[in-house]
């Protein structure tokens, strides 16, 4: 398994493949691949989304991505 | 009109048969009309196309969790291949986690009522789709009504009744299709998954076939129905367990259709990205291909299923996606921290006959070699389905141990930033229950040698439900569970 990391100011819902996979903030464990990276409501972050490809990750060094906070 | 009954010979001398009267031509026409009409009818039973709007209850998994049945301690039992002798083995499975009396967060209640999902396969689809609709009433009535019973009886009884070869001769009615309305009238009591959906408790059943075309295990849930554009909810479940336990040679196929899909029809999001991962991830890129295959109607209206055991005759394979996909029911549970335990139960009533091939000088004939080929593969197989599960459960542990050791040492270090971890951490379980672990050789092969049959003694059947508890009371995995169980 593949381990990520989702950065925002807030403690959010986590969307992966378009379905809810977590919370910002926690380690979360997926499948390697592709993969679509999003947040959960309000829409107040950027990007909208992000696509990454989880490879070679550990969970203590997972792979991190952030979304910036639009108030 | 003359029939050849009533023909004269010699110039209309009597013959010695006996011209027939009108009355009796005249029955004789309606039955052949009747049995003409009975093969140009026969047809089996189609899946309804997706209606425009959906209404009533759709069989998919419910994640919304109740005090009797939890997703903190999330079980799923795991009903393999094997006949009556799967589902008397099964069945001696349910049972005991009936009997077996828990407290967790606070509410005393069986380990059966905590079961959340059930994947089973030939066999053991018998039982898994009977608690599914029935609940604890199988305690009651499933033992008449199917394990002591000679099915493959009264399946060779409808075979040979005159009626039903008439409808055997259309290309569009076999023998699987008699199976079928066999477990539909006497079984399943004619209930669809309808039924199943408007239950609305746990466990999620599912029933698992294989379709001939791309080897691909099929399942009869709404998510897979998605992708032939059709709905499940009027589907009869028997007919899922008849696609699940259609052994080759013995059984046709199950014919299912796979309806236009609309211009705006769109994968789901996690096969879209699973679709690219031919280099990265080779197992999910097949897992897509194989599903996303089906927007071809034009080339593949059809699908033809049979037994589960020809793509996982353990029936984890479900599970295995379910933990892995982001899409998974289970996957999404874990993410979310939801749940705590987890636990895998696999009933395996895997057989081993003896060899018996190696012991003559000539080759087998050709239906041993028919039977091997179908078999073989997957038998090689099996064990390394459940191997893979183990590995699942290493895995994660390992990574909470990694985290769970670096935040020790951090804590001697007050300026380091926290340590992000997992939702929360988990504590999986698999365990199997399989007739290899009986340690006197002598009784292991008497169940190893029970056959693969739709047709066992009382005293089999009853031997079979008696050592599921048993085996599953000694299973290492087991106790440490039920000692992690106990109440402080």
């Amino acid at each position: 398994m593949e381990y990520l990391l989702v950065n925002f100011p807030r403690i959010r819902r986590v969307k992966v493949d378009d379905e809810f996979n977590g919370r910002t903030g926690e380690v979360i464990e997926l499948e390697a691949g592709s993969h679509v990276v999003s947040l959960g409501p309000p829409a107040n972050f950027t990007p909208d989304e992000q696509r990454i490809i989880l490879k070679g990750t550990s969970e203590l060094a997972p792979r991190e991505i952030s979304f910036d906070l639009h108030e | 009109m003359r029939s050849a009954l009533t023909s004269t010979s010699n110039g209309g001398a009597p013959s010695r048969l006996r011209p027939a009267r009108p009355a009796r031509r005249l029955a004789l026409g309606v039955f052949l009309a009747g049995c003409l009409l009975l093969a140009g009818c026969a047809h089996y039973v189609v899946n309804d196309p997706l209606p425009a709007v959906r209404s009533g209850p759709v069989y998919r998994f419910d994640e919304k969790e109740t005090a009797r049945n939890t997703n903190s301690l999330f079980i799923c039992l795991v009903f393999s291949g094997g006949g009556t002798r799967a589902a008397a083995l099964s069945y001696g499975v349910l049972e005991m986690l009936r009997e077996t009396r828990i407290v967790w967060k606070g509410v005393e209640k069986s380990l059966l009522e905590e079961v959340d999902c059930i994947s089973s396969i030939s066999g053991g689809s018998f039982t898994a789709a009977y608690y599914g609709l029935f609940g604890e009433r199988i305690f009651t009535d499933f033992r008449p009504r199917f394990l002591e019973v000679d099915v493959q009886d009264a399946l060779i009884r409808r075979a040979v009744n005159p009626l039903n070869w008439f409808r055997l001769a259309s290309p569009y009615f076999s023998r699987i299709d008699l199976a079928a309305e066999y477990y539909h009238e006497k079984v399943f009591e004619k209930r669809t998954f309808t039924d199943l959906a408007r239950r609305g408790t746990r466990p999620f059943v599912i029933l698992n076939a294989t379709n001939l075309a791309n080897g691909e295990r099929f399942e009869f849930t709404q998510e897979q129905f998605d992708f032939l554009v059709s709905d499940l909810s009027t589907y009869p479940v028997a007919r899922a367990v008849a696609a699940s336990s259609a052994f080759p040679f013995l059984l046709s196929p199950l014919s299912l259709k796979n309806y236009p899909h609309p211009a705006d029809f769109r994968l789901p999001a996690d096969y879209e990205q699973g679709l690219l991962d031919y280099d990265t991830n080779r197992r999910r890129y097949y897992w897509a291909r194989n599903r996303a295959m089906y927007r071809d109607d034009q080339d593949l209206p059809y699908l033809h299923l049979m037994d589960g055991g020809l793509s996982d005759n353990i029936g984890l394979r479900p599970l295995e996606a379910a933990w892995r996909r982001t899409s998974g029911f289970i996957r999404k549970l874990i993410s979310d921290g939801a749940i705590e335990k987890f636990v895998i139960i696999v009933v395996n009533a895997r057989p081993d006959s003896g060899e018996t091939i190696s012991k003559k000088e000539s080759p087998p004939g050709l239906g041993v070699v028919a039977v091997k080929t179908a078999t073989i593969a997957m038998d090689n197989y099996s064990f390394e389905t459940i191997e893979v599960m183990k590995e699942l459960r290493d895995m994660r542990e390992r990574a909470q141990r990694n985290i769970a050791a670096c935040r020790q040492r951090l804590a001697a270090c007050p300026s380091a930033p926290p340590l992000p971890g997992f939702a929360a951490d988990l504590d999986p379980y698999v365990i199997e229950v399989n007739f290899e672990a009986i340690p006197d050789p002598k009784r292991r092969k008497e169940f190893l040698e029970i056959p693969t049959s739709f047709t066992l003694t009382p005293e089999q059947v009853d031997r079979l439900i008696r050592i599921g508890p048993e085996l599953l009371r000694a299973e290492p995995n087991f106790k440490e569970l039920m000692e992690s169980l106990k109440t402080p």
